[in-house]
């Protein structure tokens, strides 16, 4: 056969599918229509948690680290104008902990979202030693 | 580069997904709402031919959207076209499997036997039509279910070539990353397949 009867048949095939394609009815067009609502619904939903996720907590993250530190560094200077016993000092010691737990799973969240953007701030942060 | 002393400065750098206002996932939802909407008809048909059931073609093309919003959207939209018939090819192939591993099963079971793709031969389709004259429209229908069983016969790496280059007219490139595998197979797999219809249906169409 000749490349001539090779293209028409090729296009002839295309133009069946593509009528069948138009073709198709008004109530299975409704379903892929409700289909893709629903997919980008769900797409749009998690793009948005995770602009909230990097917007909102890292920013959380930070200030939650910090008052950590301002905490253990109130709670161990000999300068400080308050008398911590023992027993409140455990108190306060397990509070913190809950703090840093709970934060801990959110970094740890962060982190495997975000594990791309990690690993390649990593690497523009240290370039190696030059050549 | 510059260290970076926060990870705020960092993401103003880095070129990848970058984080930013509403407007961002407005143009992005749009984007690919857009592309879903250009492909969906098509991937519906072609997933029809291969399974046959339109509510498990329907499946298939939803889970190949789901699937390419959730893992791929942050790739060049360019890229999106391959990657969703790459999900739904394989979409397809799995579904094709659990349904050998059902007729398998069913066909240990004693009782009857089901015919759950309704394969059995209806009597009618050898009663000869005796109608005087057949509208365009109803012979293009028919050139259409005689390509359909064809290319539902052809080896399945074939009919994905023969659709994914002719029906969605990607190119030897795209079909190829769709397909995974090479260039080179796309276009053995893309040759036969015309070959083997072409032999099949060239005498009535």
């Amino acid at each position: 056969m000749n490349e001539q009867s090779r293209d028409s048949f090729e296009e002839r095939a295309q133009a069946l599918f593509h009528d069948s394609v138009e073709g198709l009815d008004f109530a299975t067009r409704a379903r892929l229509t409700q289909a893709r609502n629903a997919v980008i619904e769900a797409a749009s939903a998690s793009r948005r948690s995770w602009f909230l996720r990097v917007g909102v907590l890292t920013p959380a993250a930070g200030v939650t680290a910090a008052a950590i530190l301002a905490a253990f560094l109130w709670l161990g200077s000999p300068l400080s104008q308050h008398a911590v016993t023992v027993a409140d000092g455990q108190a306060n010691f397990e509070d913190l902990e809950l703090v840093a737990s709970a934060d801990e799973g959110d970094a740890m969240d962060m982190l495997q979202d975000d594990i791309e953007f990690y690993d390649w701030a990593e690497k523009a942060a240290d370039p190696g030693p030059p050549a | 580069m510059p260290p970076f002393d926060t990870l705020n400065q960092a993401w103003t750098v880095w070129d990848g997904p970058a984080p930013g206002p509403e407007d961002a996932v407005l143009e992005y939802t749009r984007e690919l709402d857009k592309f879903l909407a250009e492909i969906e008809r098509r991937a519906f048909r072609m997933a029809q031919v291969a399974l046959r059931d339109p509510d498990d073609a329907l499946d298939v093309v939803q889970d190949a959207m789901l699937k390419l919003a959730r893992n791929y959207a942050s790739r060049p939209s360019a890229e999106w076209r391959p990657l969703f018939y790459r999900i739904l090819e394989n979409g397809i192939r799995d579904l094709q499997r659990r349904r050998t591993v059902r007729k398998r099963i069913m066909s240990w079971l004693p009782g009857p036997k089901d015919d759950p793709d309704g394969e059995a031969q209806d009597p009618l389709d050898n009663v000869a039509d005796q109608a005087p004259a057949i509208p365009e429209a109803l012979m293009q229908g028919q050139a259409m279910q005689q390509l359909e069983v064809s290319l539902r016969a052809l080896p399945a790496r074939q009919r994905e070539a023969f659709m994914l280059r002719n029906f969605e007219g990607l190119d030897v490139a795209e079909t190829a990353t769709a397909m995974g595998c090479s260039q080179g197979s796309v276009k053995t797999h893309y040759s036969r397949a015309v070959h083997t219809l072409r032999e099949q249906l060239g005498e009535v169409w």
